[in-house]
């Protein structure tokens, strides 16, 4: 038996509202806005006027900043997706055996995920630093004794540099393959096992089919969550040396609040979400995803 | 497994199978990859974070002098030229009254909205959802502008409320999760009964379903926390001044002034950091959950 709608719907409206008033002001209201302005040209104190598609086909065909953005978001995505799950899997994979240190690695494992990334980025920034940073000072001590790498601001060394600081983090892929991984029946494993499988073999050819969907689900996050990465480049190299380390954040936030270029800022936002939208749709059929293991 | 161990033990274990050995797959070399690899993890996820935590305690000149030795003594100085470089006590109180009222906020308005989606059928409930769905698509960089523009014509701008706000909202997809599938599996029966004892509506929602659904409530409860204490771009965006601006943005803005003083900066970012560590160990399997219940639904 149901609960009664009909002699609740006065609650039940009451409880909804908060909710959608929320919606409407965080996400329904800006996507007009978003969507509407990249359509005109709008500039803080000037007219606003349409001008249909000029803003994309400004961005697209003569903004050199704008094109370095959308080429190091698309990089960015594909090794998060690729690289960044693979670490993740393998820590997960390892962990799994629950030999004693598991529990320890998963908690340190966390913390550059969980503390705030402004505050890892002046980390970085910190370690990284060519004079007195850490990681200078360690390959000095092991010989090179003038060495000297400036890695955030050097055009050779700054796109890897950056990449560094998120790529290898992976704890949260490892929690959420660790989930899944203890939902499979001990007994699929141990069956295995008396046939004599190695560990590897067991790996490869038992679990990882078996957890197709959440390594596809840690990929769409994964890939997705470089569609946000504002404040560890904002904090370390803010998107240069020149536009080396430029994405797309830090190219709306230039344009939007540095420039005040609404229109302009507002059509690299839609660029934003459409790229999401293609790397949900990609990944997801990579991963045959919803479909069921058989 | 990564694919360096794979190529190294192909070759090695085709004949053992053969063999078949009590203990399969304990290749003396997979293992010692397996512990180097979990080495390396570790070194670099808490390295940069040791090695600040103990220069903050360093003078400049050991900090120039000698970057990788252990501090001469322990001292608090640079913790309190931290304090007076940036009106870090300030920003301190801005960040909790934020992250406690945003996640507060953030919970009443979805537990709310959770429970009536968890238990009563109504027209349009499929389209909420998969509006929230939808939510999650959207990268916070994407409405920045916009944001800004709205925040601005309701007269929250630089405003402490207008994050609040803005913080309950980011979060809503996520909590909506966690709380309306926690509720989920909580029996039925117990409200019936209560209903046939004369409970009304709110009174079963307040006194029975609330203090069951603690723990769906601490789950979402963490993750929303973690969110509004370490979020940067919209409390960057959205307030000026020193009044509103909550920790991770003062990192920020006094990256130059610190500059000079690379102790206080040292003891600045730890000073960032520690409540999320604290509320991460404490909290960890609440955290553990709730990024599972949320993965799985998005």
């Amino acid at each position: 038996m149901a609960l009664n709608t009909t002699k609740n719907i006065k609650w039940v409206i009451a409880f909804l509202v908060p909710t959608i008033l929320l919606f409407l002001f965080m996400y329904a209201f800006s996507l007009i806005i978003l969507f509407g302005s990249s359509f005109t040209d709008w500039t803080l104190g000037m007219k606003v006027s349409f001008t249909g598609l000029r803003n994309y086909l400004e961005l697209f065909t003569d903004n050199e900043d704008f094109l370095k953005s959308v080429f190091n978001t698309v990089v960015w995505i594909g090794l998060q997706a690729t690289v960044h799950v693979t670490i993740g899997v393998t820590v997960a994979l390892i962990l799994a055996r629950r030999e004693f240190y598991w529990k320890f690695v998963r908690t340190v494992y966390m913390i550059p995920n969980i503390i705030s990334s402004a505050a890892l980025g002046m980390m970085f920034l910190c370690f990284l630093n060519p004079d007195f940073g850490a990681l200078n000072s360690i390959i000095r001590l092991a010989g090179q004794k003038d060495f000297s790498q400036n890695w955030l601001m050097d055009y050779k060394t700054s796109f890897f540099t950056v990449t560094m600081m998120w790529l290898p983090f992976a704890a949260v892929v490892t929690i959420l393959v660790l989930a899944e991984l203890a939902a499979i029946p001990e007994s699929i494993f141990e069956s295995a096992r008396v046939d004599g499988a190695t560990e590897l073999g067991i790996n490869l050819h038992i679990s990882l089919p078996m957890l197709r969907n959440i390594i596809g689900t840690c990929a769409i996050l994964a890939g997705t969550s470089m569609l946000q990465k504002l404040d560890m480049i904002l904090m370390t190299t803010g998107g240069g040396p020149g536009n080396r380390t430029m994405n797309l954040p830090i190219f709306i936030y230039q344009n939007a609040l540095k420039d005040n270029n609404f229109g302009l800022a507002n059509a690299a936002g839609v660029t934003l979400i459409l790229i999401g939208i293609v790397t949900v749709w990609i990944i997801s059929r990579a991963f045959r995803m919803g479909h069921s293991n058989t | 497994m990564s694919t360096p161990a794979q190529t190294i033990d192909r070759p090695r274990t085709s004949p053992k199978k053969a063999g078949r050995i009590s203990q399969p797959g304990v290749n003396p070399l997979v293992s010692m990859l397996k512990y180097a690899f979990i080495l390396v993890i570790l070194l670099i996820s808490v390295g940069p974070f040791l090695w600040v935590f103990l220069s903050s305690f360093k003078s400049n000149l050991e900090i120039l002098n000698s970057a990788l030795a252990l501090p001469a003594r322990l001292k608090f100085s640079n913790y309190v030229m931290a304090f007076k470089i940036a009106p870090l006590a300030q920003f301190y109180g801005n960040s909790i009254l934020i992250a406690v009222t945003g996640t507060l906020l953030n919970l009443t308005v979805l537990g709310m909205s959770g429970y009536v989606i968890a238990r009563f059928e109504f027209k349009g409930k499929k389209t909420i959802m998969s509006l929230v769905s939808m939510a999650l698509l959207i990268p916070g960089a994407a409405l920045l502008l916009p944001l800004y523009l709205t925040v601005r014509n309701v007269g929250l701008y630089d405003n402490i409320l207008g994050l609040i706000l803005i913080y309950a909202g980011f979060g809503l997809p996520v909590s909506l999760y966690i709380l309306s599938s926690y509720f989920l599996t909580i029996p039925k029966e117990l409200e019936e009964s209560a209903y046939l004892d004369g409970a009304g509506f709110l009174r079963t929602f307040l006194t029975i379903i609330l203090p069951i659904a603690k723990p769906g409530f601490g789950t979402a409860g963490v993750l929303q926390f973690l969110l509004c204490w370490n979020e940067f771009q919209f409390a960057l965006t959205l307030t000026t001044g020193l009044k509103n601006r909550t920790l991770p943005v003062a990192l920020f803005y006094f990256k130059s002034q610190f500059a000079s003083d690379y102790g206080a900066m040292f003891a600045a970012t730890i000073l960032v950091v520690i409540p999320s560590i604290i509320v991460y160990v404490l909290l960890q399997e609440q955290v553990v959950s709730g990024l599972a219940a949320g993965a799985v639904k998005g």
